[in-house]
């Protein structure tokens, strides 16, 4: 027996060296999925002494379809996915471009890459939020100094603050995205632009029918992560505006937040939670069909 | 690797100087406008036109800083958060990925899928059956409440990482150990993980961020001053009416110095096991 364990055979060793990933899988993944789905079917309130401990069947379901908030929410969660996930896409491969020219120094131009990668998003959300103050925010300083407009109230107009949470977000990630496309575009030979040169093509040509496609597998999977990241959107309008003015810049992801961790309503949180899942799901499913008819 | 780059307008080292300083400026002029910031005085910041560079730089807003809000403590916590977090996700991803690379195992692609997949449910809908179950546990406010997700947070980029890098590790290596009287266990120990040690590395850095970044759960699990981690208690400046912004910036700039330490040291490999495993946004 001992000796077994001393040199175990391969697939004695596999399942021995896979059931730590697997155990915490079950219970951080695996086992909250169930209780999830289990919990949505209940009248389940923490809060006031012993709480409230109910079946109450699909009632929470009937009552998400009838919430203005969780459409308000869910709203906002789609726009800002469809806004920063392009947006973020075209700047970073804009700074990717840049970020590939021959420079003699390469690390202060990686170093800005990887500096707004490595900031957690409730950092970037307090900067920008400074930076969009009404009174004393450069962004309205600079737009005075080079439009002569009046001051914006970036964060206390419905309009003005969700361009203001998509920028910050679109600044966030966009560098993640130029990481990856850079990671691409240094994989494409040199040799097709010498060729293309030699028949003539363009630059933008060259850029549509050269770059893009030969960067096409790592914007895939760039634009895969960022969509199933955009759609759990939380830190950063959580940080700028606490989902307001009113609830206009809520999304989904701080609407759970609010109903169980702040009302302790665990049974209509977690159905709220369900919907969100199966919006993520048609999303990322969408995705997929999508790739695999282009690919 | 040689760089496909178009030459034409960029040949000119003015422009290229141009482009360089146009994707430096986008990285780290919020820093930098958040250090200037954090040097101004009360007196200063309310100045209309606002001033760019501090004309009066003061220390005062770090001190208070720490004085306002449990700083060193914040910091304290987010450190020993990240560091068992990532020690302990790569016990727990080097194992899998030593299975899933070297091991002749029936479904080994399915298993790293399954890894890999676990990384796509939102953490948010996770967050309220994780809530739950911590607290019935009674573990809200404790280190182990965060600790434990933030691993599974993890394992799929260092999954990812170490996989690549064990399957370049020759297998004859392994075999002439095992020849020489090795055990499996022992060839592990001492030729497979000296040998990928870049690639531990890397899944390292990217999972100490990834953990230090962390708000959601942190913001949701402990609340308790003691437990409390930086990004959430750097929030907690800011009061119902009053939005300190000077003590607010010296807070970010003591919390973001340790973080671009650390990856201005590691550029290249940082960048290295993003572009292999990258699945953070």
């Amino acid at each position: 027996m001992l000796n077994k364990l001393k040199d175990p055979s391969e697939k004695t060793l596999g399942i021995l060296l896979l059931t730590p990933a697997f155990i915490l899988l079950a219970l951080i993944v695996v086992y909250p999925i169930g209780k999830l789905i289990s919990n949505s079917f209940f009248d389940l309130r923490l809060s006031g002494g012993s709480g409230v401990f109910k079946f109450v069947g699909l009632e929470n379901y009937a009552e998400v379809w009838k919430d203005k908030d969780f459409w308000n929410a869910a709203k906002n969660t789609v726009l800002i996915t469809l806004i920063t996930v392009p947006g973020a896409l075209v700047v970073g491969l804009g700074l990717a471009m840049l970020a590939n020219l021959p420079f003699k120094r390469k690390w202060p131009v990686r170093l800005a890459l990887l500096l707004p990668w490595a900031l957690p998003l409730s950092f970037a959300g307090l900067i920008f939020a400074w930076f969009f103050h009404t009174e004393y925010g450069v962004v309205n300083d600079v737009m005075r100094r080079l439009a002569g407009s009046e001051s914006t109230m970036w964060l206390l107009r419905p309009n003005w603050a969700f361009t203001a949470i998509c920028a910050t977000i679109i600044w966030k990630t966009s560098s993640f995205m130029a990481l990856i496309l850079l990671a691409g575009l240094q994989m494409i030979p040199k040799s097709l632009y010498e060729a293309a040169e030699v028949d003539g093509a363009s630059k933008l040509q060259q850029f549509w029918q050269i770059t893009i496609p030969m960067l096409m597998p790592s914007i895939i999977v760039a634009l895969i992560f960022r969509t199933i990241t955009a759609l759990q959107t939380f830190d950063i309008p959580y940080t700028m505006t606490k989902g307001g003015p009113g609830n206009s810049t809520e999304t989904l992801a701080m609407l759970i937040h609010k109903t169980t961790i702040e009302y302790l309503d665990v049974g209509y949180g977690s159905t709220l939670a369900v919907c969100m899942f199966l919006l993520s799901m048609c999303v990322t499913a969408f995705y997929l069909k999508r790739i695999g008819r282009s690919a | 690797m040689t760089a496909a780059v178009h030459e034409g307008m960029w040949s000119s080292p003015r422009l290229r100087f141009v482009a360089a300083a146009m994707v430096v400026i986008n990285g780290f002029f919020p820093a930098v406008w958040i250090l200037f910031t954090s040097l101004k005085s009360e007196v200063e910041l309310v100045q209309k036109p606002i001033t760019w560079w501090p004309h009066n730089p003061t220390m005062q807003n770090y001190v208070q800083a720490f004085t306002d809000q449990p700083l060193l403590k914040y910091l304290g916590n987010s450190l020993m958060v990240a560091l068992l977090a990532t020690v302990l996700s790569l016990l727990v991803s080097a194992c899998a990925a030593y299975a899933i690379a070297r091991l002749n195992l029936k479904h080994r692609q399915l298993i790293l899928t399954a890894i890999v997949a676990s990384s796509m449910f939102p953490l948010v809908t996770l967050l309220v059956p994780i809530f739950e179950t911590m607290r019935t546990l009674g573990l809200l406010n404790s280190y182990t409440a965060l600790v434990l997700p933030y691993i599974v947070l993890n394992l799929p980029v260092c999954t990812l990482v170490l996989v690549s890098f064990f399957q370049s590790i020759p297998r004859d290596l392994e075999n002439a150990a095992m020849i020489d009287g090795c055990t499996r266990i022992g060839t592990l120990w001492r030729v497979v993980i000296p040998l990928a040690a870049p690639g531990v590395f890397t899944a390292g850095i990217l999972a100490f961020v990834n953990s230090w970044d962390e708000f959601l759960l942190a913001l949701s699990l402990n609340s308790s001053p003691a437990f409390r981690t930086l990004p959430v208690g750097i929030t907690l400046y800011q009061g119902e009416f009053s939005f300190p912004w000077p003590i607010i910036s010296a807070a970010l700039i003591v919390a973001i110095v340790p973080i671009a330490v650390l990856i201005a040291f590691f550029q290249e490999r940082v960048v290295g096991g993003l572009t292999q495993g990258g699945l953070k946004g």
